[in-house]
């Protein structure tokens, strides 16, 4: 033991010892592993999507394109090639690896493009655009594909691409200081595949000081310090694990264009991003967008040894969510809700105020009740189970499965902004585009945003921001009926405890009443379903479809699921 | 609690059922034992039939999710084509399921599915490639099927 701890220590170091020489076998033998699964992962995706051929892209009608366009670098047909694409894209090695951004970039411009169409005829704020990964996440099939089956030259988006980021920046310049990109990484344990614990870590949050910041994750090591695991001011402080499979250099999380991204950087045991190895042992990947509710897994479990620094490190990424921490009509609601309690006078607050757990009014005066930070709120008796769990203090909302830490410092400064300027101006700039930044409208875009995309042909070309609501779209089919309806029951941001409202989820859309979470909705829900430009989905990885690589009999033996149906 | 939430939910389904659905429980002093009726969507193979789904909630409900299976044989791709009647669905998956989540969206969800089998979360992967390939002869065996267990004499 004492030999493979010390030894381990040197792993990039070669020759290696007979152990760490199986531990790079095991690599490989993922390696080889990941792509069958990945590819998997992409059948049943787009499979499971009854307008989708296997080679079409999210966009339904620009099938007959992408098929017919064999070296067409759309931002449509891109999806589709992604999980084989990383593979060729790690293999030519450094050179292409240290350009990924451009080519996501380029990307992006596509998604720009193609938004700019369908969208806004203004800027949307900048709390507009942090919401709307989320909030956006409501198109109708029908109106997007027109641009998309013609995306534009090659030549100008990239050199478009060029330009992207700064224009970004300046424009968010000027409410920045309050809207900072922030991502928090929970410890995630895979709950029904009987894996093995991942490595503990108390959960971490990062606010970026600037959007050019990068989060650099890699292994804990003595030198860098202890980490800040929740620092209070805006930080980029590199992310440290305490775990032999993570590398000292493994990943890195960027926010570029409004969308946070994963990019492996030349570990040698692997960057999973829900299941998807990003590249191949030391290489780099390309940019990957994540988004809330994603699963990043760094390494895999060194079977070699039981103690916890063998353990890979499976993080729950939360990010898009700061919709969620700024006044909104729903907790205002719901801060007006507490303080009419008991004054008989309770009427009229849109969302619902039943506990989503007995389903019992929350109304009635003098009883106990538990708010969360996501403002839903229940009986104290009835949310208690899930309080006092075995993940305390961590805490999952029930309704929109927002985690929170219980054990987190009171904040008792009464600083907040007026949000006043915000709100006036979010919903002019995006009436026409529907979902309004606060992400308690989204859906009741789903009716205006078809109708008016045709109009809005000529709105301004480059929206770099709302490449993030072009890959964070939902494909959807047309639910005129529901529209009416929409608007009046989910002005609130997560108004899941509504009774219609999960009825409707399970007809219409399982990530209508949870914005920032669409990975684990059931995505067996007929007529809907979801995906990213480049991303696996999560959900797509069942309990019979274990993507990631696992190694469950010894150091050197797969158990073989990984690769097969 | 949970026995609250679930007269809750029982009167709520009583008094407003869902489109084809009628729900009573298997034995009225059991709340956790109901009886489901549901009627074959229109269009799809199953139209005409009746189908007794039983649907069983475990103490720990809502934070557990309930249990529903099929006691009329039934040909689906995400039924099991035996007597137990096993049905894959999503969201009763024990990570998927979220408390606020109810019997109503459930048994909605269900009958969505025998209208809008999927088969690539197939349980009966022979059906699934059937309904795939062959959908004609997996509509007349459905169909066939539904008339043998589904129609009451």
């Amino acid at each position: 033991m004492s030999a493979s701890t010390a030894t381990a220590s040197t792993l990039s170091d070669s020759p290696r010892p007979g152990r760490l020489r199986r531990l790079s076998q095991l690599r490989a033998y993922t390696q080889n592993l990941s792509s069958p699964s990945g590819q998997r992962a992409r059948n049943s995706l787009s499979s499971r999507i009854p307008w989708l051929s296997p080679t079409s892209s999210e966009f339904p009608q620009s099938q007959g394109t992408s098929t017919s366009c064999p070296d067409d670098h759309s931002p449509l047909s891109r999806y589709t090639s992604a999980p084989t694409g990383y593979r060729a894209d790690s293999q030519v090695s450094s050179a292409e690896s240290a350009s990924p951004p451009p080519i996501d970039s380029n990307r992006s411009t596509d998604m720009a493009r193609l938004r700019s169409v369908s969208a806004v005829s203004g800027r949307a704020p900048r709390l507009g655009r942090t919401a709307t990964p989320e909030s956006l996440t409501q198109i109708q099939t029908a109106p997007v594909p027109a641009p998309a089956t013609t995306p534009s030259p090659e030549p100008t988006t990239a050199s478009d691409a060029a330009d992207l980021p700064i224009s970004t920046l300046d424009a968010q310049s000027p409410d920045a200081p309050k809207q900072r990109a922030t991502i928090r990484f929970f410890p995630y344990q895979d709950s029904y595949q009987n894996s093995r614990p991942s490595l503990p870590f108390v959960p971490i949050s990062r606010t970026l000081p600037s959007e050019s910041c990068v989060i650099r994750v890699g292994r804990y090591s003595e030198r860098d310090g202890i980490p800040i695991p929740n620092p209070v001011e805006p930080s980029d402080a590199p992310v440290g694990f305490k775990s032999k499979v993570v590398s000292r250099k493994h990943c890195e999380f960027m926010y570029v264009n409004g969308q946070w991204h994963v990019k492996d950087v030349g570990s040698s045991s692997g960057t999973f991003l829900n299941h998807m190895r990003l590249s191949q042992p030391n290489m780099q990947s390309r940019l990957y967008t994540i988004k809330d509710g994603d699963i990043v897994q760094l390494g895999i479990d060194f079977r070699g040894g039981e103690e916890m620094i063998f353990r890979c490190v499976r993080i729950r990424i939360e990010c898009n969510r700061s919709w969620q921490q700024q006044p909104n009509e729903f907790n205002k609601n719901t801060e007006s809700l507490i303080k009419n309690l008991g004054k008989g006078e309770t009427a009229d607050y849109s969302g619902c105020r039943e506990c989503s757990i007995c389903l019992g009014s929350v109304l009635r005066p003098y009883q106990c009740l538990f708010m969360a930070a996501c403002a839903h709120v229940w009986h104290y008796k009835c949310i208690s189970r899930l309080l006092h769990s075995p993940d305390y203090p961590m805490f999952q909302c029930p309704n929109c499965r927002a985690f929170t830490d219980l054990s987190a410092e009171v904040d008792d400064t009464n600083d907040y902004e007026p949000e006043s300027k915000e709100d006036k101006e979010a919903p002019a700039t995006t009436e026409e585009n529907g979902p309004a930044p606060r992400s308690e409208t989204q859906s009741p875009s789903i009716t205006p945003l078809a109708t008016d995309m045709p109009h809005q042909q000529d709105a301004i070309p480059e929206e770099p921001d709302l490449v993030t609501d072009v890959e964070n779209m939902h494909l959807q089919e047309p639910r005129p009926d529901v529209d009416t309806e929409d608007s009046r029951s989910t002005d609130s941001p997560a108004p899941d405890g509504s009774s219609d409202d999960l009825s409707r989820s399970a007809t219409r859309s399982a990530a209508t009443n949870i914005p920032g979470w669409q990975s684990t909705q059931p995505l067996n829900v007929p007529h809907v379903s979801h995906l990213r430009a480049d991303t696996p989905v999560r959900s797509e990885t069942s309990d019979d479809n274990p993507l990631t690589p696992r190694n469950d009999s010894g150091p050197l033996a797969f158990d073989g699921r990984a690769g097969m149906q | 609690m949970s026995q609250k939430r679930i007269a809750k939910e029982l009167a709520e389904l009583t008094e407003s059922p869902p489109e084809g659905i009628t729900v009573e429980l298997a034995d009225e002093a059991n709340l956790y034992e109901w009886k489901v009726y549901m009627d074959g969507p229109e269009g799809s193979p199953y139209q005409k039939g009746k189908f007794l789904v039983k649907l069983s909630l475990p103490t720990g409900y809502p934070f557990k999710p309930p249990t529903v299976s099929f006691a009329t044989r039934i040909y689906h791709p995400n039924i099991t084509n035996d007597e137990k009647g096993s049905m894959c669905l999503g969201m009763l998956r024990a990570d998927e399921w979220k408390p606020s989540s109810k019997i109503s969206a459930v048994l909605q969800f269900a009958r969505q599915l025998l209208s809008e089998p999927m088969p690539d979360d197939a349980i009966e992967g022979r059906i699934a490639d059937q309904y795939n390939n062959d959908n004609n002869r997996y509509r007349e065996i459905a169909r066939e099927w539904t008339r043998k267990h589904a129609m009451a004499e």
